[in-house]
């Protein structure tokens, strides 16, 4: 800008043009909001050129990478710690209650947030003072595929969304060719250990484990995260164990196996255990190795030709 | 061994108190997890367009102070209402939280947060609500014939309490992941999410006449202290004062537990330093728990922003931490008894 105005120094009315034109042009890029509505229903006004995103959630941020839009990434939460790369970034916060000084701080033009994870109130907050936050809610899978294309609209970058999306689909379907037909295992999929929590039909987990060839025990339960008695698993005794990584969990395990009720599970009895990392708990672009990391684990002869 | 309350000692004290409040105050919008030089925040708040740039700008008036101001108003909020029971009582363990009257303001949150999803101005209202409610019914459980007795109304407090406490943990197994989170945070306090200046403002006039209100029956509730028969013989109108001392304290723990959450030992604590501080008179108590109160809380809630920034803690977890073990300092000292205005 510099330069321009010194070629122009002479010519004091070059200058006042130049002046109005870019006085015009910040009018038209004040005026250049798009009214979007988000996942969650809320009306969000979001410039034509988002070039300073916050993350406010892991899957959000590795759907940011898959997309090949980082560079624009200015902030994440303290648990996007995928990538590797996501954790030079300046962080914000928890999950659950980021700093808002600092999210503001860093002038993005937006702000993604998910209903995994993040608080309505986070989300009220910001958009007080300001901040466009767009939200996504993807309750399963195919919710996955149209957070990518929203989001990936959203950025100016749908032909990469297009591209993430038909290579993830690619990778399921060919899960889905190994699976099909195979009688589905039963699968208690295990949320926490302490007190005792599963997965109901709405959420993204169960549909992790349908299409890993699975089935959920707790397939019935209409709320997203069902509290469990240890007489409900003992009664549908299912064949297989499912849990995500923890740092605690093996002890956990270890003390389960101790206990009268737990030994004469049969899942447990034929250690049945399988323990899948955190991406199954992501409903980002992992999610696909997920499952197929427990499609392989449930249904190893379906992998063993190639 | 107390000087003689005079209205100068009380101007002073409380000048002086305000003083602390004001400085501290300053402290505090200028900390954070963004750093913004004192002398910018400075020139800012008296009026500098210039001293900061548009983000910082937004940091230190629509994050920083609603949310130092709220602290500020809530705390005095509790502790003038833990004053008010604790002398309502003539007992030194009486606070809001023990009556159950937060208890009460959170299950009206987690009904409104279980009903109306999306509705969000209706957590608050709710929460005030169930206060409110929560207030009748202990109050009515307490009251004996025609006497509202002391220990009657503390038990039906505490009974209150652990009922609410049964139906919040029975109602949360009902709530999706999501609101449950608000809310496990919300029980703790917190005060990230202040609501904006213009009901800021309403809310401090609400606390202002709930705080004014037990402040004109300081004199009543000194005599009330000495023992209910001799304030009747006294000419105090007992039944009155008690009544409208509960109302005005309950108001302000309704309205602070509304916005705030559920923030523990402020209002328990709070009136025990001031009299130790300034004596027992409550001409000087009420007010001077107020700004105590008000000091306490905003203290606390800049520790919880700043510790860990950008990690915020919940503010409860604060007041716990420091509270409990400086409760305890406190019951262990020997003058602690007769400060706590229990029979002298």
């Amino acid at each position: 800008m510099r330069m321009v105005a010194q070629r122009w120094a002479g010519k004091w009315w070059a200058v006042a043009l130049l002046l109005a034109a870019m006085l015009a042009a910040r009018e038209t890029h004040a005026q250049s909001l798009r009214l979007v509505v988000d996942e969650t229903g809320r009306r969000v006004g979001v410039r034509a050129q988002v070039e300073r995103i916050v993350s406010l959630a892991p899957n959000v941020t590795e759907i940011l990478y898959a997309l090949g839009v980082d560079s624009r990434l200015v902030g994440v939460s303290n648990y996007c710690d995928y990538p590797p790369a996501a954790k030079t970034k300046p962080q914000v916060g928890e999950i659950i209650n980021p700093s808002l000084e600092k999210i503001v701080a860093l002038k993005p033009d937006l702000v993604l947030a998910t209903t995994a994870g993040n608080r309505r109130e986070t989300v009220i907050a910001l958009e007080r003072l300001g901040v466009a936050v767009y939200g996504i809610a993807p309750g399963d899978i195919e919710g996955v595929f149209r957070s990518i294309q929203n989001i990936s609209e959203l950025l100016g970058v749908p032909e990469a969304g297009a591209k993430l999306e038909a290579d993830l689909r690619a990778q399921f379907a060919a899960v889905a060719a190994r699976v099909e037909g195979r009688a589905r295992a039963r699968v208690l999929f295990v949320l926490w250990l302490e007190p005792l929590m599963s997965v109901g039909r709405y959420t993204f987990i169960h549909d992790v484990l349908q299409r890993a060839g699975a089935e959920s025990v707790t397939a019935e339960r209409a709320e997203d995260w069902p509290r469990l008695s240890l007489e409900e698993v003992i009664r549908r005794n299912p064949d297989y164990l499912v849990l995500a990584h923890s740092p605690a969990l093996e002890q956990q395990l270890a003390d389960l196996r101790q206990r009268p009720a737990w030994q004469g599970l049969r899942a447990l009895e034929k250690d049945h255990v399988i323990v899948l990392d955190e991406t199954v708990l992501r409903p980002g672009p992992r999610i696909v190795e997920a499952v197929e990391r427990l499609a392989r684990a449930l249904h190893p002869e379906a992998f063993e030709e190639q | 061994m107390e000087a003689v309350l005079t209205r100068k000692r009380v101007l002073k004290v409380c000048a002086l108190l305000l003083a602390v409040l004001l400085v501290l105050g300053v402290v505090a919008v200028s900390v954070g997890a963004v750093p913004i030089p004192l002398g910018r925040v400075l020139r800012a708040l008296v009026g500098s367009t210039t001293a900061l740039s548009v983000q910082d700008e937004l940091i230190v008036f629509s994050i920083r102070l609603p949310r130092i101001l709220l602290a500020m108003l809530v705390g005095a909020a509790l502790g003038v209402a833990g004053a008010g029971y604790q002398a309502l009582l003539r007992n030194p363990l009486a606070d809001p939280y023990v009556l159950g009257v937060s208890g009460g303001a959170a299950l009206g949150a987690i009904i409104s947060l279980a009903l109306a999803e999306r509705v969000t101005v209706a957590t608050p209202v709710a929460a005030f609500l169930g206060a409110a409610l929560t207030i009748a019914v202990v109050y009515f459980l307490g009251q004996r014939g025609e006497q509202l007795s002391p220990y009657t109304l503390l038990l039906a407090g505490i009974i209150t309490a652990s009922f609410l406490s049964a139906v919040i943990t029975f109602l949360m197994n009902f709530l999706s992941g999501r609101d449950l989170r608000g809310m496990a945070f919300w029980l703790m306090g917190d005060m990230s999410n202040p609501p904006p200046l213009d009901l800021l403002f309403w809310l401090f006039l609400l606390i202002l006449g709930a705080i004014l209100a037990v402040f004109m029956l300081a004199n009543n509730l000194n005599l009330l202290l000495a023992g209910e028969p001799e304030a009747l013989q006294l000419g105090v109108n007992v039944r009155r004062t008690k009544l409208i001392v509960y109302l005005a304290a309950s108001l302000a723990t309704g309205v602070a537990v509304s916005v705030s959450g559920a923030i523990g030992y402020v209002g328990l604590l709070v009136p025990h330093l001031v009299r130790l501080l300034f004596g027992s008179d409550y001409r000087l108590l009420v007010p001077a728990s107020a700004l105590v109160g008000a000091v306490v809380l905003l203290v606390a809630d800049t520790l919880a922003r700043t510790v860990i920034a950008p990690t915020e803690l919940p503010v409860g977890a604060v007041t716990a931490v420091v509270g409990a073990p400086l409760f305890i300092y406190l019951l262990r000292r020997p003058r602690f008894a007769a400060a706590a205005g229990s029979k002298e």
